[in-house]
Formats: C-alpha cells, sequence, structure tokens
C-alpha cells in the first residue's frame, strides 16, 4: 500500500466518520463539531490531489469563516423552550430508505463505469494558474461573484439588524 | 490497487447522502444548513476529483473556488434569515415554519 | 511610464484621494476647512498638469513618442483584451491643465458661495458633502480626460453623469431642485443607450476597445470593404450607424437637440455646480467624446454631428432671447455654443471645436460665477427684470462679466487687409469664426484657396503624408455640405451677441428696478478673486497658446483616410490655418456680428425693459414660442406621458369591449347550457353520480394536500426520492 492510499484511506475515514457523526447526532453543537472534522478532511483530500490552493481556501474560508458564521447561528438561537427537536421515527425512516437507495444507486454506477482517466500531472504553480483562469477565462463569473457577495452583505446586514430598527422591514415581511 | 478517481467520487457520494439526510431529517434550521454545507462539499470533491483524473486542467478547482464563495454567501444569508425566523416564532424549529400552508 | 504619465495619473488621483478623505472624515473637518481640502487637492492636480504641459512642449516628436508607455492589460474577455492606459498627445494635456485650472478656481469660489449657504439636514452641517461630490466630478472628468479606451471613458462617462446627478440635486429637499437631478440623469441615460450600443458595435466589429486600436482596424476595414461598410440598415451603413450611436452619448451629455432639455433644468444646482457642469466637465465631456470617436464617424455620421449641432445652436439661441432668469440665459448660451462645437466637428473643424471648447471653458465659468456672485450679493435674486445698476455696487464682476461677454460675443478685429494675416481678438473670436470659416470652406470652397495657405501661420506638423498617392486615390469625389449649415449658424452668431449684451445691460446697467435688490448687492473677495483670474486667462486663451496645442492632436490619420474628399481639404487648409478666400469671405460676414448685436441690445435695452416688453407684445406669437422654449418639455410631455395615457385607454377599451365581450358571451352560452343540461340531464340521470366525483375529489385533494405542509423537510425529501428513483432507474434498467 502506497503511501497516498493510506494517506487517502485515512482522510476518507476521517470524513466519512464525521459526516455519520453529524448524522447522528442530536446535538447541534456536536453536529458543528463534525462538521469541522469533515471539512477539515475534505481539505487535506484537496491536499493530496495536489490542489494546494483550494485546501488552504476550503480551510480559511469553510472551516474559518462559514464553520465559524454557523457557530454564531447556533448561539443566537440556540435557547429553545419546550419540547427537544427530534424527528418522527417514521421520518427518519423513510429518509434513511431513500437515501440509502440513493447511495446503493450511485455506488452501483460508479464501480460499473469504466472511467477514462489521464494520468494527473503535477502543475508546479497552480495558484498562479488559477489566478490567470480567474482573471482571464471566469472574469465574467468572478465579477458576479463579487457582486453577489455585495449583494449578500448587504442582504444579511439588512435582514440582521435589530428589530428596533428594522420596523418597516419586520413589517412588510410579515 | 493506487487510489483513482472512482474512490474519490465514492467517498462523494457518501458525504452526498449523508448530508441529505441530515437535510430531511433534522428539524432544527441550522442542521440543515450543515447537511446543504455537506452535500456542496461533497460537489466540490467530485470537481476536484475530475479536474485531477479526468481532464487534467484546473477548471474543476475553479468550479470548486466559486462553490465555496457561493456557500459562504449561502451561509451568511441562510443564519440572517435564521435569526429573523426566531426573532419571530421564538424558536428554531423548520418545521414551525408553515404559515404560508393552503 | 514616463514621468509625464505619472504626473497625470497622480493629478488624477489627487481629488480621488481628496473624496475618500472628505467622504470619511469630512464631516469632522468641518465647514472651512473640508472645502479648502477639495481646493488644495484641485490645485495640486493643476500644478501637475502645467509641470506635465511645460515637458510635453519641450520634448520633440520622438521624445513625445517615446513618452507614450504600452497601455496594461487589465483583463481578457472573451478573447478580447482590454487594456488601460493614458492616452497622452497634446490635446490630453491642454484638456487636463483646462479641466485642472479651471475646476480650481470654481472651487475656490465656492468656499466662499457655499459659506453663504444653509447647508445644515437635521440640525447637522453637510458642508462638506458639496466638496466631497465636487473631488469626485473633478477625478471622474480628469480620468475621462486621459482614458485611453472608450471602456476606461464609458466608466468616467458614467461617473461624471452621477457626479451631476448628486450635484444637481444637491438640495434634494427641495422638490424642483431633485427632479432636476433625476431629470438630468434619465436625459442622459438616454443618450447612453446609444452610446452602449455602439460601444457593442466596436467590440463587435472592430473588436478593440482602445482608440487608437479602434481607430486602426476601422480604417483596416474601410480598406477591406468589411461588413461595416458593405452592410446597410435603413440605407445606411453599418459605419454610420456606429458612429451616429456612439454619438448618441455625446448629445445627452452635452444637451444637443432632442436631449437638451436637462440642462436648463439643471440650473436647480448650487450656481458654482452650474459653473463647473457648462464650463470645466460635463458638457465638455460630451465634445471630448466627439473629438476623440472623430475617426471612427463615416462623413454621413459627420453630417449627422453637424446637422444636430446647427438645430442646437439655433433653438438655444432663440430661446436664449427671452429669458429672464439670468442662469437660464447663460445656459441656453451654453446648449448654443456646444452647437457650435458640435456643428464644427461635423463639418471637420476638429481643432476649431476643441480650440472652442478650450475658450468657452474659461468664458463661461467665468460668466456663471459672475453670475452666482450676482445672485449670492442680490439675495438669490435671479430675475433680471429685479436688478440693474448693479455696477454701481459690483465693478469687479460687472467689468469681469464683460468680458466673458465680449469673449462669448467674438470681439475681435477682423485684420484681413494686413499682411500675415494677423488678428486680434478673444478666444471666441478666433474659434467661433474658424468654425465659421471651415464650414464655409465646405459649402462653397472646393474651388477654393487650395493653396493659398495665409502665410505666417504656425505650420505644427508638415503633412506631407496626406498628399501621398494612396490618400488621393482613397478620397472620393468631394461632396460639399447643406448651405443651410454654415448660413443658419452665420446668423446665429449675431444672436449671440444680442442676447449676452441684453443679459449683462439688464443686470448691470441702467437704473436700478428693484430698490430692495440694489440696497443688499456687495461683492465678496474669496468670489471676485477667481472672477479676476479667469478674465485673465480668457484674455491669454488665445490663439497662440490653445490653439497649436490642440492643433498638434489632430488626428492625422483621419486625415488621410478621410472618406470624404471635401472634408479632408477642410480639414487640411484649417490645419495650418483658414484658407485666405475663406477667412476674407468670413470677415466680411460675421466679422462685426457683434457689434450689429451689441449695438442691437443697447438700442432696445438701454432705457429699461419698457421697450423690450413692446417688442414682445408686438411679436406675440413668436415670443410665446420662445417663452417655452418651442414647447420641447410639453411635446415630451405629451408624448411621453400623454403615449402612456393613450395606451392605457387603448388598453382599457379593449379590455372593456373585446375581452369583456368575449367573457359575458362565454358566460351567457354556459349559463344557457348549463340550463339545459341542469334541466334535462342532471336532475334525472347525474346527481347520484355527480355527489360521488365530488367525494372521490374531496378524498383525493386530502390526498394532495397532504404533503403540502409546509415542511421544508418533507420537500427535500420529496426531491431526494426523485433524484433516487433517477439514480436507482440508471443503475439498475
Amino acid at each position: 500500500m502506497s503511501g497516498e492510499a493510506i494517506a487517502f484511506y485515512m482522510l476518507a475515514v476521517l470524513a466519512a466518520g464525521s459526516a455519520l457523526g453529524c448524522v447522528i447526532a442530536t446535538n447541534i453543537v456536536r453536529m458543528a463539531l463534525c462538521l469541522l472534522g469533515t471539512l477539515g478532511a475534505v481539505a487535506l483530500l484537496y491536499f493530496l490531489m495536489a490542489a494546494n490552493f483550494l485546501g488552504v481556501i476550503q480551510l480559511i474560508v469553510y472551516a474559518g469563516g462559514t464553520l465559524i458564521l454557523i457557530v454564531f447561528g447556533i448561539m443566537v438561537t440556540s435557547r429553545m423552550y419546550g419540547e427537544k427537536l427530534k424527528p418522527r421515527r417514521s421520518e427518519a425512516l423513510i429518509g434513511a430508505l431513500v437515501v440509502l437507495a440513493l447511495f446503493a444507486g450511485l455506488v452501483a454506477i460508479l464501480w460499473r463505469g469504466p472511467w477514462v482517466t489521464v494520468v494527473p500531472t503535477e502543475q508546479p504553480n497552480s495558484v498562479a494558474a488559477i489566478g490567470q483562469a480567474l482573471l482571464g477565462t471566469y472574469l465574467v463569473p468572478f465579477e458576479l461573484a463579487s457582486v453577489l457577495l455585495l449583494a449578500v452583505m448587504i442582504g444579511a446586514a439588512y435582514l440582521a439588524q435589530p428589530a428596533a430598527r428594522n420596523g418597516r422591514g419586520t413589517e412588510r415581511e410579515e | 490497487m493506487t487510489i483513482g478517481l472512482t474512490h474519490y467520487l465514492i467517498l462523494a457520494a457518501l458525504l452526498f447522502c449523508c448530508g441529505l439526510f441530515v437535510m430531511t431529517t433534522k428539524r432544527n434550521a441550522v442542521g440543515i444548513l450543515i447537511g446543504v454545507e455537506l452535500v456542496l462539499n461533497a460537489a466540490c470533491l467530485n470537481l476536484v476529483a475530475f479536474s485531477r483524473y479526468r481532464v487534467g486542467t484546473i477548471d474543476g478547482q475553479i468550479a470548486a473556488l466559486f462553490i465555496i464563495v457561493l456557500a459562504a454567501a449561502e451561509a451568511a444569508v441562510a443564519i440572517a434569515i435564521f435569526v429573523n425566523y426566531y426573532r419571530m416564532l421564538a424558536t428554531i424549529d423548520a418545521d414551525k415554519g408553515d404559515e404560508l400552508r393552503g | 511610464m514616463s514621468t509625464i504619465e505619472l504626473l497625470l495619473i497622480t493629478g488624477v488621483l489627487l481629488p480621488l484621494a481628496s473624496f475618500v478623505l472628505l467622504a470619511f472624515v469630512g464631516s469632522k473637518l468641518g465647514k472651512p476647512a473640508s472645502g479648502w481640502v477639495a481646493v488644495l487637492a484641485m490645485a495640486a492636480s493643476c500644478v501637475l498638469a502645467m509641470v506635465a504641459l511645460v515637458q510635453w512642449q519641450g520634448l520633440d516628436a520622438a521624445g513625445r513618442a517615446a513618452a507614450r508607455s504600452a497601455p496594461v492589460l487589465w483583463a481578457t474577455l472573451g478573447g478580447m483584451p482590454i487594456k488601460f492606459g493614458v492616452n497622452l498627445d497634446s490635446l490630453t494635456l491642454i484638456m487636463f491643465f483646462m479641466v485642472t485650472f479651471v475646476s480650481t478656481w470654481i472651487f475656490v469660489f465656492s468656499v466662499g458661495y457655499m459659506a453663504g449657504h444653509s447647508d445644515e439636514i437635521d440640525g447637522v452641517s453637510k458642508f462638506h458633502r458639496f466638496f466631497t461630490y465636487l473631488s469626485l466630478f473633478g477625478f471622474s472628468m480628469l480620468l475621462l480626460v486621459i482614458a485611453d479606451s472608450l471602456l476606461l471613458l464609458f466608466i468616467a462617462w458614467e461617473l461624471v453623469g452621477v457626479c451631476s446627478y448628486l450635484l444637481i440635486g444637491y438640495y434634494f429637499h427641495k422638490k424642483s431642485a431633485s427632479d432636476a437631478g433625476i431629470k438630468a440623469f434619465v436625459t442622459n441615460r438616454v443618450g447612453d443607450f446609444g452610446f452602449i450600443i455602439g460601444l457593442g458595435m466596436v467590440v463587435l466589429f472592430l473588436g478593440d476597445l482602445s482608440l487608437a486600436g479602434a481607430a486602426e482596424k476601422f480604417h483596416h476595414e474601410f480598406m477591406a470593404g468589411g461588413p461595416l461598410f458593405s452592410r446597410t440598415f435603413c440605407g445606411l451603413s453599418l459605419a454610420t450607424w456606429m458612429g451616429m450611436l456612439l454619438f448618441c452619448g455625446a448629445i445627452g451629455k452635452s444637451a444637443q437637440f432632442p436631449l437638451h432639455v436637462w440642462l436648463p433644468d439643471a440650473m436647480e444646482g448650487p450656481t458654482p455646480v452650474s459653473a463647473l457642469i457648462h464650463a470645466a466637465t460635463m458638457v465638455a465631456a460630451g465634445v471630448y467624446l466627439t473629438a476623440r470617436i472623430f475617426v471612427l464617424l463615416t462623413p454621413e455620421a459627420q453630417q449627422f454631428v453637424a446637422t444636430i449641432g446647427c438645430i442646437t445652436l439655433t433653438l438655444a439661441a432663440l430661446v436664449a432671447i427671452v429669458q429672464t432668469d439670468i442662469k437660464k440665459v447663460l445656459a441656453y448660451s451654453t446648449i448654443s455654443q456646444l452647437g457650435y462645437m458640435m456643428l464644427g466637428m461635423g463639418v471637420g473643424a476638429w481643432i476649431a471645436a476643441l480650440f472652442h471648447l478650450l475658450a468657452h471653458a474659461f468664458f463661461k465659468a467665468l460668466m456663471f460665477l459672475g453670475s452666482g456672485q450676482v445672485i449670492e450679493g442680490c439675495h438669490h435674486e435671479q430675475d433680471m427684470r429685479k436688478m440693474g445698476g448693479l455696477i454701481r455696487k459690483m465693478p469687479v464682476t460687472a467689468v469681469t462679466f464683460l468680458v466673458g461677454v465680449l469673449a462669448i460675443a467674438g470681439v475681435g478685429i477682423p485684420a484681413v487687409w494686413m499682411p500675415g494675416h494677423t488678428p486680434f481678438g478673444l478666444g471666441g473670436y478666433f474659434s467661433k469664426d474658424e468654425i465659421l470659416a471651415v464650414a464655409w470652406h465646405r459649402v462653397y470652397g472646393e474651388n477654393h484657396g487650395e493653396n493659398e495657405v495665409a502665410p505666417g501661420a504656425e505650420i505644427q506638423n508638415p503633412k506631407s503624408r496626406i498628399h501621398n498617392a494612396e490618400a488621393a486615390a482613397l478620397r472620393p469625389e468631394p461632396r460639399t455640405l447643406n448651405p443651410l449649415l454654415f448660413w443658419i449658424p452665420v446668423l446665429m452668431a449675431y444672436v449671440t451677441p444680442f442676447y449676452m449684451m441684453r443679459c449683462w445691460w439688464l443686470t448691470f446697467m441702467g437704473k436700478p428696478r428693484d430698490h430692495h435688490v440694489h440696497e443688499h448687492a456687495h461683492e465678496s473677495p474669496l468670489m471676485y478673486v477667481p472672477l479676476v483670474v479667469l478674465a485673465l486667462g480668457t484674455f491669454v486663451s488665445s490663439y497662440y497658446l490653445f490653439r497649436p496645442l490642440v492643433a498638434a492632436a489632430a488626428p492625422h490619420p483621419f486625415l488621410t483616410v478621410s472618406y470624404d474628399g471635401a472634408a479632408a481639404e477642410a480639414a487640411e487648409a484649417h490645419a495650418t490655418m483658414i484658407s485666405h478666400g475663406a477667412h476674407a469671405a468670413l470677415a466680411t460676414r460675421v466679422g462685426l456680428a457683434f457689434a450689429v448685436g451689441f449695438v442691437l441690445a443697447w438700442l432696445i435695452y438701454r432705457k429699461g425693459l419698457a421697450v423690450g416688453e413692446k417688442l414682445a407684445v408686438a411679436l406675440k406669437p413668436a415670443y410665446t414660442v420662445l417663452v417655452h422654449k418651442f414647447y420641447f418639455d410639453e411635446l415630451y410631455g405629451f408624448v411621453l406621458i400623454g403615449g402612456t395615457m393613450a395606451l392605457n385607454a387603448i388598453s382599457y377599451a379593449f379590455d372593456k369591449f373585446v375581452v369583456d365581450g368575449l367573457v359575458n358571451l362565454s358566460a351567457f352560452v354556459t349559463e344557457r347550457l348549463s340550463w339545459f343540461s341542469g334541466m334535462i340531464v342532471d336532475q334525472g340521470v347525474v346527481d347520484g353520480m355527480v355527489n360521488g366525483v365530488g367525494r372521490g375529489t374531496w378524498t383525493l385533494g386530502g390526498l394532495v394536500r397532504s404533503p403540502q405542509v409546509g415542511r421544508i423537510r418533507n420537500y427535500i425529501l420529496f426531491a431526494a426520492t426523485g433524484v433516487a428513483v433517477v439514480v436507482l432507474w440508471i443503475a439498475f434498467v
């Protein structure tokens, strides 16, 4: 077994285990922690696939940004009164059936298909290549993404502002 | 057996299914968001794997990059909506948001 | 990057820095200080521009070519490289200098002017806001001037539009002011719409947005007879359409007919803003754009430009005669002068038009600031009928304003009889006459003055290249223009001095007509220093300083490429000097126009308003039309608003008679049918069945309704089920 294979299996187990942890956990904070495990494992898998830049971005943006956001969301909304949030048993059962069927189908397809693959080439400077591509071929999506982020920034700030200040906003929503 | 495309794809399928299951069963809205993140990660993993083993260019990485950006944006808006939701209904139970039911 | 380019870029960035500074800490800087920050930044830009200009003048042709560095690749869009750089030539430098110089003094004036205005909104002083906008305005205009690519130019163009909106609507709590801002912006958008389509055509057919590259490709296309020239639309080649569409932007920005309606309303802004818009920035942008895209204009497009200019200058000059608001007179005179510039562009008087732009910038800024001084001194009285006799109270303003009037009227001594043709006059004299001379040449002059280049004229560039064989072969038959394009402007050259002198006389001379206004009139030094400086500038901005610089920037390739023999002839002739014959012919026709206009104005208004009012009564129909500005606002109101209303009415009628009729008819038919079926079929046979079906439907509805519970999770589950089915289908079937 090569080093790559060992690394892959370890990371795969970590990622899949964390994902399953997400599924099993009933506490929302634990779910977030498990998500961190998955995100980290996927980032390491990116490194394994020589997508270094993407791995770093995954760690910074996902693990560092999005996850923190989620944790904040949990903190803000965690004070609950009344019953614990548990799905009905029947729902969980149907969901599990559907998802398992889907997984089985996917695995069947994946096993069966002979994948035409290329020998992976090591790109010495993929960061530079990504930069070039972003400001070249993918300029328009790149700019659109920046516009989207701006819109999200404004929209999120508007939505989440204290109730006292957005009297008009909430009324319209109701 | 060397590690190839199929390994990554199956792992991604597993992550995808876990995410989907989380989305369908968790009643906490933030939990649903976590499920979405899992699904998106699975898609990213697929794209990067294809770009490495199938195409040999970095286009897949770019697409994954955009997904990460969109996921961050989506999470920000979602959390903002949840905060409002919580403020209005005093709960984060996604099942309670059915006022528009016919 | 060469030193000159560095100087210019720094000069552009300084107002931007001032903008950023004022935007963030302007409120802390407080009342006078924030104004001085803007002044300082603009003055520093002006000094840099002067240094750059001096350096440039010291360079020879090779040095100038070396001073231009290659544009920087900014992005690649669909395979087309987008490059930005500095468009370094004499025109850029002189425009840069003019904008910074005039703006600096307008800013200084503003500090004095705005000090006397209430600028509090909700009890918080917003003094800095004005200078924040002014700085942004300055930055946008300077960016526009140095832009070497149509895209960069367009970006700056839109920035200018936004700033004009902000500044015209500066007193936004006043309904009329915010309306005027919106009107200016929306009217400009109409023009910009054409501009954008034109840009799209440039991208599509030329594939290069840089000014030089587009010109080169255009030439190449012309030589090769590409689709741009071979394909036509409505009888005009696509190249013509492209030129006309690009020019649409200039129609909006430079307030040309039919989009001139915003400019008089723009007088709602503070007076320094009017000065800035009318002199250095916004309207100049349109002419500047036309100058830059001139090489992309076919003869037909040029005629379009000339015609638009001619119509504009006529309408505006006539309306200006009857205006009583001092700022409106100036506004219409600006539109009229812009018409002259566009006419000049259209007839091929590229140099003269730009020369007129520069000269106009000085004297119009001067006059606007003068009017601002008057309005400020008279407690916001803008009606000239209530002024009069102000020369005793405001001597400096009166004299400097007179300088502006003389300049715009084209005062000079037409010294055609002197050897070497050494005329004397103010800037407007040379520039306007030169435009007219070229127009004359285009109308009458093919057999005239081919070789009679006036001796002693400074020749910046020997145009030997023009005379090579290729150019001669390219040049088709000369075509002449409609004589109206010469005669109407000449006629209006008599009107200009009339209304300007009327304005001056009514304001400053005669007896005071309103003692209340008269008693309070005063001048303040912070405001008249800029007036004096600009008046001196008006003297200096003459023939000997500006014209050679503009002439050096004339796009030589277009002269050789020019598709039109006569245009090339005329351009050549005036690129060196107006041909002797043309100028002599002109001198006898308009040389003393200013005197005629002045005397006429003096005769009518020396005794106050009485004679003028009698004339207005005598010529009532004409007067009414003019007072209503040829009914343009009413026309647009009627066509746009009325059109919408008419559409409403038609839709309503359609709704009422056709749709309702059909509905009623079908209702009637259904009623009869149901009566029939109800009586005959239903009651007897089907009732039981129907009840069964109804119950079934109810049950089914409940079944279908149950999944629609409004729970997101369930929806996700349904979607997942769908996906699973598809995947299983693919996997196992």
